[in-house]
């Protein structure tokens, strides 16, 4: 499958780079990892007449700690730095277990953080070659006018599938957007839609250039659980981010994420109604669980049941609620 | 003879093609390259079912850059692997059967240039109505899918042996049941590719010979196909198969790529390859059909089988391909595993709007097997037997033949079942795991090459030739193809171990029709069988004749040499003896195949004069002598299965005798979590009996392998279908297991030293797979005690049957359907249950069910 | 499409080629270099078959574009053999039963010496995960772990397996 014809721009600075993006903002992609714009480019979902490819950006890798003033992580930074940091690991181990699963070693060694948190939305009535997709008659995302998932309506439903942003919407992370008009700062919450197409607020000419952690969530115990067959390789098909805090064996602060369920990653509202104050128990995990489930609205746009992907936001989510409280022996997620 | 008696023969020694790969330097078709050379790629229907109006291909042909586009009307003959089933066009002639069937193919200068020109061909096509469903197929009188084939049926065996009523009559306790096995495909690691060029004949001036490359298990079958389609004489088509990355069925017959990148080559009048996709690979396909197993068996209760009932129903595809065998070995395998009086078989093969499917590792016995190994274990737990002891009751007692005609010489079978049994712990632990984990038992069996070839005639199944020089080297010939399970090393490993010389001697040529002798190919597990044999005879017959010279020269009869570790020697000289391991590190072959002799032949000789006649002469000595005697050295050998092999008399007993047949027994253990309804294998203990394993790290290898491959059908692997669309056709989607979930798997190796297998041997590559899926089930059962009738064991699958067993919150996570007592194949039989809208079809689409209401999130 | 000049360095060896710019470093390497060891095989990023190192990092060279690459050292199944012999890894692939079609040898191979250059000692749940990028459908990965425990050994004694 050869790729569609493009021009190629690889700008040295990020000054050069917000720069052709503004100039060619209409018809222009950015290649950082290239694991989820090349694959689907051969599969012509993409053909832009320009790919800006950033992998050259050194001053979008790397995590610095700024003390008092949290973490920030480049955008290119690659999600094997992210799952190896130490630093990461000992003070936000919900992000390092998110990247940890993220596809396979190889492709965590090109994909980059931005990627993640920029990844297309996935359905298995997009994600397919031309050919295939001229056999049904295109969908709503791309060439066509119909979601074959939901057909009733005029809405996408793809699902979104990184991994990393379930952790990074319960660290409330924050995202800078660079263009030639200057950087915005805005909540990663605030960057999805909610819809399968467009699912992001990213401008055009905008350019992801860098998230930050709070210092306040430093040192939360935190969880990623991940649904795949697969112990490898595999988008999720269902993902659980935890984050909480304790305070004499009570729940200060908690935030529940749910991935690869709904067209954008979402925290789960209520739970901090919900869980603080109170000790986790069985009962209380339950209920926090059956909250998360109704969270989640899975379609068929990947393998297994939806209702089969959605109990399992219900078993995660309690599974995990419990392990980080100590009341679970800890088992490896796969 | 014990393995110590040979000095090649049961070692593990590294494939002899081994280097090739690890470096890279290795070539397979797609690494191939010619000047002037252009890619050809195909245009596929979009349809399943459709009629061709009319193809344009005006604006296609004008784009720079493309040198030929062709249609079905370049090459309308049609053909197929089986001479019953000759069904197939290389490209569309009137009609296209599956999305992804073959329309048209533009060769051009590049790939992007061809991907372009395919965008403007232009099809009209008149959309017919498809059939997806075997069972709704089979009712349909109008818009067949083949004319001739009255509803869609391809072919049906009724077949009685015994007296089924009778034996059921007799049982104690009988179990009846229907069982699923969805559809999976061979994935094997190399996409298909085909290069093709012809040569301008120096007589007439114009194209004359044909070369094909192709990654083909089948290179003869290739060559007869091509000079059918081609209308060419065969003896103008020569095939080369260059290393070929995985086979394991999906290459055993002739894939459409191959004949049109020769049709495009002759168009074009330049070299054309055409390498597919792997979508391309997965509309090939050729794979496991999906299969309806309704399966009634009886036993005593003592645990004796009294007779068996199959009624089985595979969904096809569009194409026969080796369908017609496919749906035989589903029948002829019930027997020779046990003993069991009285059979009753009725098979069904459909023809369905879906890419067609074939053979695949363990051809047709796979899902019947995962349904008999299944309710045996169902009837052992009802009669409180244990299900290795129930298995040990029914027994074959070999040497015999089968009630429907195999005969069987050498069975494995009660070492493997007490093998697996003893390193797995069986009595101590089974039951006795803590709830979550369990223990569960199968076995199954293969046949070692097909007895019948599918081309009906008295050719030999393999031929070899062996030519020796001066040199010393040994050339052997081979028409067998290595595909990956070590073909080459097992051909030069026979040829050595025969003629006493080193494994470095030994040059293999194979599987180019011009050079090698007919070799039916690697498919049906023969090879080591069969091309082994005559690779033995090959070798046998010019050592005699090495024999002859060496004996002169040594004064005694030819029955007095010995020939071994690279020394003829009469009994009585004290060279004879076994190797050091120095000695064996020493005859290796060099990094640069140099083998020393050549230099030391001059005072070899002086110190011949000087000694006088003598006791034992070097290898290449004796094969001077020996030239020197007859004038040249060329040994020859062939192999066709014996009569008594070939089976009985009946419509379709054609399928199924086999020379030999192989065992396997396993036990797997598993831990399910019943939250999640996730099943881990943790171990395999894999018995199987190869006759004798003349390379036990290939023969291991292979038996893992299968295993694995079957873990993989067992839980993980299924091709999701919707409206004759393919959900998964890739390998991010059809998930192959990844090391992460890949259990141990612990080979042994059972040696029955079958009669007239070459030094005993016979298959070890196919027969495991077939064990792992039932064995995969019972221990589900031991594990949390359900039966799931369906595969694969997907997690939704089991939480299901496991949900239904609790008084937990009723949620229905497999679409009304019930894992542990499916009725039909879903229209999209899957882990997929896409309640979404799919493509437009034709108005009259019997298969279309009516589109259920449809909530699409609830927002 | 008009092709650019670019430098690629392969081996040990700059290269200047003429490519379109949408050319996938898979198929410079395969095309225009010549060195066809590194294979492809899935077409959506899923199988390893076409790993190669870049910048010593094991990446998909499928997923990369030639282009894109110029200004780092890429190594390839061809730049792993030492001094024309095997490579430890490479020799106990082929005696311990690691390689059967060889397809998917060579990405496995450049994973397999990533994981070594960084761990000398992985455990076996190491091994598992690092292989975990790479899909084979001939061996089930069991021969593939002796393979490496053998090799590791022979880099300790400093020779060649004997077995």
């Amino acid at each position: 499958m050869s790729l569609p014809q493009f021009t190629l721009l690889r700008p040295r600075t990020l000054q050069e780079a917000v720069g052709a993006l503004g100039k060619h903002a209409s018809n222009i992609r950015v290649l950082a990892g290239g694991t989820d714009l090349i694959p689907s480019m051969r599969q012509k979902l993409f053909e832009p007449k320009y790919v800006l490819d950033i992998r050259q950006l050194a001053e979008l890798k790397g995590v610095y700690h700024h003390p008092g003033g949290g973490v920030s992580i480049g955008a290119l930074s690659t999600l094997t730095s992210v799952e190896h940091s130490e630093f990461l690991r000992k003070h936000y181990p919900v992000l390092s277990e998110a990247a940890a699963t993220v596809a396979s070693p190889v492709l965590r060694n090109m994909g980059t953080i931005g990627g993640n948190i920029c990844l297309d939305t996935r359905c298995l009535w997009y994600n397919q070659s031309l050919t295939w997709r001229k056999g049904c008659g295109f969908c709503i995302k791309k060439d066509g006018d119909l979601c074959h998932v939901a057909p009733g309506g005029t809405k996408c439903w793809a699902a979104f599938s990184g991994d990393t942003p379930a952790a990074l919407l319960c660290l409330n992370a924050e995202i800078e957007l660079a263009s030639e008009s200057g950087v915005r700062r805005m909540p990663l919450r605030d960057f999805y839609t909610g819809l399968g197409d467009t699912y992001r607020t990213l401008q055009p000419a905008e350019l992801l250039t860098r998230v930050f952690l709070p210092e306040s969530l430093a040192d939360y115990r935190g969880a990623y659980r991940k649904l795949r067959v697969r112990g490898s390789i595999d988008y999720p098909l269902a993902g659980v981010a935890v984050v909480m805090k304790r305070s004499n064996g009570q729940v200060a602060d908690v935030q529940i994420a749910l991935t690869a369920v709904n067209p954008a990653p979402v925290l789960v509202k209520g739970i901090q109604q919900l869980l603080h104050g109170k000790a986790v128990d069985d009962q209380l995990a339950d209920a926090a669980a059956v909250l998360a489930a109704k969270t989640a609205k899975p379609l068929t746009t990947s393998a297994l049941t939806p209702e089969y992907r959605r109990e399992m936001i219900r078993v995660f989510t309690k599974r995990v609620l419990l392990e980080i409280s100590g009341q679970w022996p800890v088992v490896s997620g796969r | 003879m014990t393995n110590d008696d040979f000095s090649i023969i049961g070692k593990p020694i590294a494939m002899v093609d081994a280097a090739g790969k690890t470096t890279g330097a290795g070539k397979y078709t797609d690494d191939l390259t010619m000047s002037g050379m252009l890619v050809g790629r195909i245009l596929h229907s979009p349809f399943p079912h459709a009629r061709i109006k009319h193809i344009d291909t005006r604006r296609a042909e004008k784009v720079e850059g493309v040198v030929a586009v062709i249609t079905g009307k370049d090459a309308p003959t049609p053909y197929g692997i089986l001479p019953v089933g000759h069904d197939e066009h290389a490209l569309a002639v009137d009609k296209v059967r599956y999305v992804g069937d073959n329309v048209a193919c533009v060769a051009a200068i590049d790939e992007a240039t061809a991907d372009q020109a395919l965008e403007l061909i232009d099809v009209e096509y008149e959309v017919l109505p498809a059939y997806f469903d075997p069972e709704e197929a089979m009712k349909a009188e109008t818009n067949l899918i083949h004319e001739n084939k009255l509803n869609n049926i391809e072919k049906d065996y009724h077949h009685v042996f015994g007296d089924p009523e009778k034996g059921f009559a007799e049982a104690d306790c009988v179990a009846e049941a229907r069982y699923i096995a969805n559809e999976v495909t061979h994935a094997a690691m190399e996409p298909h590719s085909t290069l093709a060029a012809f040569e301008i004949d120096s007589q007439t001036g114009k194209p004359g010979r044909l070369t094909v490359w192709s990654s083909t298990q089948v290179p003869y079958y290739l060559q007869h196909k091509l000079a059918l389609v081609l209308e060419m004489p065969m003896a103008q088509i020569r095939v080369i198969k260059p290393l070929v990355g995985g086979g394991f069925g999906g290459k055993s017959e002739v894939i459409p790529l191959e004949i049109i990148a020769a049709i495009a080559s002759r168009a074009a009048r330049a070299p054309v390859k055409i390498t597919y996709t792997r979508e391309e690979v997965f509309w090939a396909h050729r794979g496991r059909p999906r299969t309806i197993i309704d399966l009634k068996t009886g036993v005593t209760k003592d645990g004796r089988i009294t007779a068996v009932k199959a009624r089985v129903v595979q969904d096809g595809g569009a194409y026969c391909s080796y369908g017609v065998v496919t749906i035989l070995y589903s029948g002829a395998l019930l027997g020779a595993l046990y003993d069991i009086p009285h059979i009753q078989y009725d098979g069904y093969r459909v023809l369905t709007n879906k890419p067609a499917c074939g053979a695949m590792r363990g051809h047709g016995t796979v899902n019947v097997r995962f349904a008999f190994e299944t309710q045996m274990d169902e009837l052992a737990a009802k009669l409180n037997l244990d299900p290795a002891e129930i298995r040990q009751r029914n027994l074959l007692q070999a040497p015999c033949v089968t009630i429907n005609g195999l005969r069987v010489q050498s069975y494995g079978l009660p070492e493997c079942i007490e093998k697996t049994v003893e390193r797995s712990g069986w009595k101590q632990r089974k039951g006795k795991l803590p709830r979550g984990r369990g223990l569960g038992i199968a076995c199954s069996h293969y046949v070692s090459g097909a007895a019948n070839s599918i081309i009906r005639s008295d050719m030999p199944h393999s031929t070899v030739n062996i030519k020796i020089d001066r040199d010393g080297g040994v050339v052997v010939y081979t028409g067998a193809s290595e595909i990956g399970q070590g073909s080459d090393t097992m051909t030069a490993q026979v040829a050595a171990e025969t003629l006493g010389c080193s494994l470095g001697r030994i040059k293999i040529v194979a599987a180019d029709t011009d050079l090698t002798p007919i070799d039916i190919g690697s498919y049906s597990s023969r090879v080591t069988f069969m091309a082994g044999n005559a690779t033995l005879r090959a070798a046998e017959q010019i050592k005699k004749q090495i024999a002859v010279a060496a004996a002169r020269k040594m004064n005694c009869p030819v029955e007095e040499l010995i020939f071994r570790n690279d020394v003829v020697s009469r009994k009585d000289a004290s060279v004879a003896r076994a190797p050091s391991p120095a000695d064996l590190a020493e005859n290796q072959p060099t990094v640069s195949g140099h083998v020393d002799g050549q230099i030391l032949r001059g005072s070899l000789q002086q110190k011949r004069k000087d000694e006088g006649p003598k006791t034992s002469m070097s290898f290449e000595e004796a094969v001077v002598a020996a030239i020197d005697f007859h004038g040249a050295l060329t040994g020859t050998g062939s192999y066709a299965p014996p009569p008594a092999a070939r089976g009985g008399k009946h419509k379709g007993a054609g399928v199924g005798p086999s020379p030999a047949y192989s065992y396997s027994a396993q036990v797997a253990e598993v831990t399910v979590d019943e939250d999640t309804g996730e099943v881990t294998v943790h171990k395999v203990w894999a018995a199987h009996d190869c006759g004798r394993a003349l390379n036990p790290v290939s023969v291991e290898g292979q038996i893992i392998g299968s295993v694995w491959m079957g873990m993989g059908q067992a839980l993980t692997e299924e091709m999701v279908w919707k409206d004759g669309m393919l959900m998964n056709p890739g390998l991010l989607e059809y998930r192959s297991p990844s090391s992460v979930e890949s259990p141990e798997v612990e080979p042994i190796i059972v040696e029955s030293i079958d009669p007239e297998g070459p030094f005993g041997a016979k298959e070890c590559s196919e027969g495991s797979l077939a064990a792992t899926i039932p064995a995969i089930s019972n221990a589900i059962y031991d594990a949390v005690g359900i039966r799931l009738h369906e595969a694969p064991f997907t997690p939704e699958r089991v939480l299901s049957a496991l949900r239904a067993k609790t008084a937990h919150k009723k949620i229905d996570l497999t679409e009304g359907v019930d894992p542990t007592a499916p009725i039909h194949f879903r229209e999209h039989g899957g882990a997929l249950w896409f309640r979404g809208k799919g493509p437009e079809r034709h108005a009259l689409d019997p298969a279309r069910r009516e589109t259920r209401a449809e909530t699409g999130g609830d927002d | 499409m008009k092709k650019e000049l670019i430098e690629l360095r392969v081996n040990g060896r700059s290269h200047e080629l003429a490519i379109e710019p949408t050319k996938l470093l898979l198929d410079a390497l395969r095309q225009d270099l010549q060195l066809t060891g590194s294979k492809r095989a899935c077409d959506d990023s899923s199988c390893g078959a076409c790993t190669v190192l870049v910048d010593g990092i094991p990446m998909l060279s499928c997923t990369m574009l030639a282009a894109s690459c110029e200004g780092q050292e890429i190594t390839t199944i061809e730049g792993v053999s030492e001094h024309g012999s095997l490579a430890a890894i490479q020799k106990a692939y082929g005696d311990w039963g690691g390689a059967q079609c060889g397809f998917c040898t060579p990405g496995f191979i450049m994973t397999v010496k990533f994981l070594l250059s960084n761990n000398s000692d992985p455990t076996e749940a190491e091994v598992r995960s690092a292989l975990s990028s790479n899909l084979c459908r001939c061996t089930g990965y069991s021969q593939m772990y002796q393979a490496i425990k053998a090799a590791i050994e022979a880099e300790q004694k400093g020779m060649a397996v004997v077995k």
